[in-house]
């Protein structure tokens, strides 16, 4: 923390003596007027040309768009601290390991945005018609959830379904709308990001990548010059040699041996997962809520020779189970508790999301400190051969989709939530951070970096986003909302709020095209069937393109290869002539 | 105040005359100062003379990010104006604006092919090959290894079958390599 602040006054005193002392002056035309004409040629090429992917994404990446994005970003100088923290974690343990962290500092951005979303547009209003809470506070709300905090703004229970309007005749502020509108928006607005970032890095990650990197890429396009530490660096190169004289000698044995251990891996969690799930829903139904954390102790793959495959550590096994008990808990939610007699259905499920989140967040700082903490005491001193342990990346990845996961589902039902997700996870990049320059040793296996992380954006976009979505829908368009409490009480469904919004807008005359739009774009099937066609005629375009320049760059490459033989044939006739 | 305004306007001229998408006026004055602390007593705080400083090799590898990596000597000289390895503020800045995350693709492409050519001849031979394979396993393997790996990486990544590798065959290499954008970057 002190080198962080240090380094923080230190940062700020340069900018103010460079201003202080005119050095800005003295100094900016040396700095950016050029003169190496290499760098120029090549800069001016690759920002005119159109070699990057042909994506949509070209027309985003402008030279001005980006140099005022990294003028920005670099600005922020909140963002020193974040600066500072990867850069001592990425020259210590490798791009790898730095991929998990960047990861949840970009989640902690997305949290931070929708926390300051639904504060501003539903949180805000409330507080001017809020009702007073005749609640106690006692400490133990914190990890219930219940008590004190359901009469306050964390929960759907707490807001009014009334206009707000403070002052006579002025301005009024339906809340219901707002309610809606605010969180329909803000799905709108992930969906697109996530499809954007997703379709972004698949393009530059897996479109011209062959399905094996050969042994030159490994070679030639790996070392990692981030890497700054002294040991770091000798570790890496022992296992670079390690792998080089593997790959020379390595038989067909080894390959069915790794392919029999992953079969009764996998037949063993899937068991594992079915039984869980069964639990978890028996238990549920009797009231209880038990976390089964069993799959978290089934070891990951120990570093078994340096040519094990690092996309098969991935645990599939880990996705399956997590995702299926998100699903029971929902259709729990949506079934039985929004139909049981409850006087607020909506603040019940909102609490039980509460209390998961807090949940969770505590078991991964436990998982932090047995697989870390006490593993490394364990491997230093009980059972020396085990030695360090590594940062499981898989598995911290997929803790924090699934984190997200539930804070989609409760926003609907606790729109503060992402505001508390936000500070979990910076305890938790703190306490990781922590854990792994103390615990931890670099990573011995093979961790294809890019298309993890693309791979980690589509688990969080598939069945993480799409499946909150189908939730959310089923909630707004299905259930009917309770009769005492929240936004929408005494309506038939929360989408009412809005038919019957359009229904007063029809009788003025200003605001037709709204209805106009509302009944034959967004109501009509035939709309969203003739939107489909489209975009799916596109995607087969598209998909027809880029199959024909495969074969025509495998048609160019054997041109090359005939074109360079012959050469080669003709100049050993004329050396035999002569 | 009127300095203020002054220096302000001068940022703004100075910033729009930027050819190079990969300097950013913050990172500048950072390695300026980096650069400065590396020798204090040579290296003035007044450039517009443009006084012709040149930093020493030794100083420059003795940088905490470049200390300790394999290949620090080859940057150094790719990078340097006479290909010794003492560098001027102009090719310090060149250097670390590659290395960072803002440089394109190709960039980074043309200068990992000039770093790994050892012989400096705009190919990558066996012989360059063979020294890359040294440093990057801390000459651990034996030559018979080294020379087995090295045909290996020739006869994958050579696409006109001339028994080297030049700078389409790195680049288009590159292309198959998507880590190479985060493995080949400096955080300063």
């Amino acid at each position: 923390m002190c080198t962080w602040v240090k380094l923080y006054l230190q940062h700020l005193l340069w900018l103010l003596d460079s201003i202080t002392t005119h050095t800005v002056m003295l100094v900016t035309p040396a700095l950016l007027f050029h003169r190496n004409k290499v760098l120029n040629e090549i800069t001016k090429k690759a920002t005119h040309r159109g070699a990057q992917p042909s994506c949509c994404t070209q027309c985003l990446q402008g030279a001005s768009f980006r140099r005022l994005g990294n003028t920005l970003s670099e600005y922020f100088y909140l963002l020193w601290i974040w600066h500072k923290a990867l850069k001592i974690i990425g020259a210590e343990f490798g791009t790898s390991v730095l991929s998990y962290f960047v990861f949840l500092k970009w989640l902690l951005n997305f949290n931070l945005f929708s926390f300051l979303m639904n504060f501003g547009f539903i949180t805000i209003p409330q507080f001017l018609a809020a009702e007073p809470n005749n609640l106690s506070f006692t400490g133990l709300e914190l990890f219930t959830g219940a008590g004190y905090f359901q009469q306050t703004v964390l929960y759907y229970g707490f807001y009014t379904n009334a206009t707000i309007s403070k002052i006579e005749n002025g301005p009024s502020y339906n809340m219901q709308l707002a309610y809606i509108f605010t969180v329909g928006i803000y799905f709108v607005i992930c969906f697109l990001i996530l499809l954007f970032s997703m379709a972004k890095s698949f393009c530059r990650n897996f479109l011209n990548v062959q399905a094996y990197s050969g042994n030159a890429s490994k070679l030639l396009c790996t070392w990692d010059f981030s890497i700054t530490n002294e040991k770091a660096v000798k570790l890496k190169q022992k296992n670079l040699s390690t792998q080089i004289k593997v790959q020379t000698t390595e038989g067909t044995k080894l390959m069915f041996l790794r392919i029999a251990i992953h079969l009764f891996a996998w037949a063993a969690s899937l068991g594992t997962a079915v039984a869980a799930c069964t639990g978890v829903y028996f238990l549920s139904i009797n009231n209880l809520k038990v976390r089964p954390r069993v799959w978290a102790l089934l070891p990951s793959l120990p570093c078994v020779g340096p040519a094990v495959d690092a996309v098969t550590v991935l645990d599939f096994r880990n996705i399956i189970l997590k995702m299926s008990i998100v699903g029971i808990l929902c259709y729990y939610w949506l079934n039985i508790v929004a139909a049981s007699e409850s006087q607020c259905w909506e603040t019940l499920v909102g609490q039980d999301v509460y209390r998961l989140v807090l949940v969770d967040f505590i078991f991964c700082l436990l998982g932090s400190f047995f697989g870390e903490f006490l593993r490394r005491i364990i491997g230093t001193t009980v059972c020396v051969s085990l030695g360090l342990p590594e940062f499981d990346i898989g598995r911290n990845v997929l803790d924090l989709i699934y984190a997200q996961t539930l804070t989609w589902i409760g926003i609907l039902f606790s729109p503060l939530l992402p505001g508390i997700q936000m500070i979990a996870f910076s305890i938790v990049f703190f306490v990781k951070k922590v854990s792994l320059m103390k615990n931890c040793q670099p990573p011995c296996k093979v961790w294809r970096t890019a298309q993890m992380t693309t791979s980690f954006m589509f688990l969080l976009f598939c069945p993480s986003l799409v499946g909150v979505l189908s939730v959310i829908g089923v909630t707004v368009w299905r259930l009917k909302p309770s009769e005492g409490c929240g936004p929408f009480r005494g309506l038939s469904s929360m989408y009412a709020a809005v038919s019957e919004w359009i229904q007063t807008l029809e009788s003025y005359t200003a605001s037709k095209w709204v209805v106009w739009i509302y009944h034959n774009l967004i109501t009509s099937e035939l709309f969203f069937f003739i939107l489909s066609g489209i975009v799916l005629i596109f995607a087969y375009l598209y998909w027809q393109i880029i199959r024909g320049r495969k074969t025509m760059t495998k048609l160019l490459r054997k041109q090359i290869i005939n074109v360079s033989l012959a050469f080669s044939y003709i100049f050993c006739i004329i050396w035999l002539l002569c | 105040m009127h300095q203020c305004r002054l220096i302000l306007w001068n940022i703004v001229l100075v910033y729009e005359n930027i050819n190079d998408s990969t300097k950013s006026l913050s990172l500048c004055l950072r390695l300026f100062y980096r650069y400065r602390d590396l020798a204090p007593q040579l290296v003035p705080l007044d450039y517009r003379g443009r006084p012709a400083v040149t930093l020493p090799y030794g100083l420059i590898a003795s940088m905490p990010e470049l200390k300790d990596n394999p290949f620090r000597q080859r940057i150094a000289e790719v990078f340097s104006e006479r290909g010794d390895g003492n560098m001027t503020l102009d090719d310090f800045l060149d250097m670390f604006s590659v290395l960072s995350e803002m440089a394109p693709r190709d960039l980074k492409a043309y200068y990992a092919f000039k770093i790994y050519d050892f012989n400096n001849d705009d190919y990558i031979c066996k012989s360059d090959l063979e020294k890359t394979v040294n440093k990057l396993t801390r000459n651990e393997l034996t030559p018979e290894e080294v020379s087995l790996a090295c045909d290996k990486v020739i006869y994958e990544a050579d696409v006109d079958n001339d028994g080297k590798l030049s700078l389409e065959d790195f680049q288009h290499m590159i292309l198959r390599a998507p880590d190479f954008l985060s493995t080949f970057h400096i955080r300063i």
